[in-house]
């Protein structure tokens, strides 16, 4: 037998039991070997690195993924006040009406009262509403609808926002500046 | 007099890296709040894409997101991709999220936003977010109950032209 390999018997043994019967057990201080050679003690410190690399990664995965601004953007609109009218408390003489209507094709149909043509295409509904526009700052004198007049967009209850909103800015474009809607064909 | 450093080997030089650290700490904070309070109030969708747009961006004082969504939301869909069923489900304002069913609840709390704004003296500006592909008879009734707040005019959100985002 190696006289490394002990049997349990002459392991070192805790100190006799205390009379309540814990076991009491000898401290050992640890003197390193710095201290024994008289040299200062070396200075604890966390290495930082990795963890500022850590945090500068999510600091600029936030900085690039705010969305302050997410590519949308708005059109002012005034609301209808009560069924089948403007918002206007007195509608002047001549509003502007365009009436939207669902169609199987495109998803819509375009109407636009008292036009002599009607249009197929929202871009085609700006270049009427432009020429149905008195102007003269602008050079059109044909139009017989002033910019303030009123212009109504009657959409039917089945077509699409998108739609809506593109008649809508039809008229914005057109630099119509009394926009408004009114209730939805089907419930009006 | 002192004894030179160099005698003991030198001085290693040393960053005080705690004030950067907390500097830092403080931005990434600053950043996931504000991506988690914009996020909050905006709804998943695809809203309207228009013909040359002539949309702007609407400033951020006393502004209230309500949001029309349709459900579910299909993240296959494109922009402009009007095949889905057109009838809205939930209604968002603010962060409180309704039912399309619950239009009185959407009105109280309309009423009680424009309220307190008109409290505080401030403007509110309704941003009425809706998804391309609702029906109009979907969005109406919401526009009707910002009305009946006393809510006369409404921000109607589309996507902004190309050269502005």
């Amino acid at each position: 037998m190696s006289p490394d390999a002990q049997s349990p018997d002459s392991w070192p043994m805790p100190n006799a039991p205390a009379p309540g019967g814990h076991q009491v057990y000898e401290t050992v201080h640890h003197h390193s070997l710095r201290k024994k050679r008289g040299l200062p003690p070396v200075k604890m410190q966390v290495n930082l690195t990795s963890m500022i690399d850590v945090i500068f990664q999510l600091l600029i995965y936030f900085i690039v993924t705010a969305t302050f601004s997410v590519g949308e953007g708005a059109i002012t609109a005034k609301l209808p006040t009560g069924p089948g009218t403007p918002s206007q408390a007195k509608p002047p003489d001549r509003p502007l009406n365009i009436i939207l209507s669902s169609a199987s094709s495109s998803g819509y149909r375009i109407s636009v009262r008292g036009a002599p043509s009607q249009p197929t295409s929202f871009s085609e509904l700006g270049e009427l509403l432009m020429r149905l526009q008195y102007n003269p700052e602008r050079g059109l004198t044909e139009g017989a609808y002033k910019p303030d007049n009123p212009v109504i967009i009657k959409p039917a209850g089945d077509v699409r926002w998108q739609h809506v909103v593109n008649a809508f800015n039809a008229a914005v474009r057109a630099r119509y500046m009394n926009i408004s809607f009114a209730q939805s064909q089907s419930e009006g | 007099m002192p004894k030179s450093h160099k005698k003991k080997g030198g001085v290693s030089p040393d960053m005080n890296m705690t004030p950067m650290i907390d500097v830092i700490f403080q931005l990434i904070i600053f950043f996931m709040l504000v991506n988690q309070i914009i996020a909050e109030q905006l709804v998943q969708m695809i809203v309207p894409e228009l013909d040359e747009p002539k949309t702007v961006e609407i400033e951020e004082d006393g502004r209230l997101i309500v949001n029309i969504a349709p459900s579910p939301y299909n993240s296959d869909r494109g922009i402009g991709e009007l095949t889905i069923p057109g009838e809205a489900t939930l209604v968002k304002v603010g962060l409180n999220d309704f039912s399309i069913d619950d239009i009185d609840a959407v009105k109280a709390a309309l009423k009680e936003a424009k309220e307190s704004a008109d409290a505080a003296g401030q403007p509110l500006r309704i941003l009425l977010r809706a998804d391309a592909a609702l029906y109009f008879e979907a969005v109406q009734p919401v526009m009707q109950a910002i009305a009946s707040a006393q809510i006369q005019t409404v921000h109607l959100v589309a996507y902004l032209p190309e050269d502005q985002r």
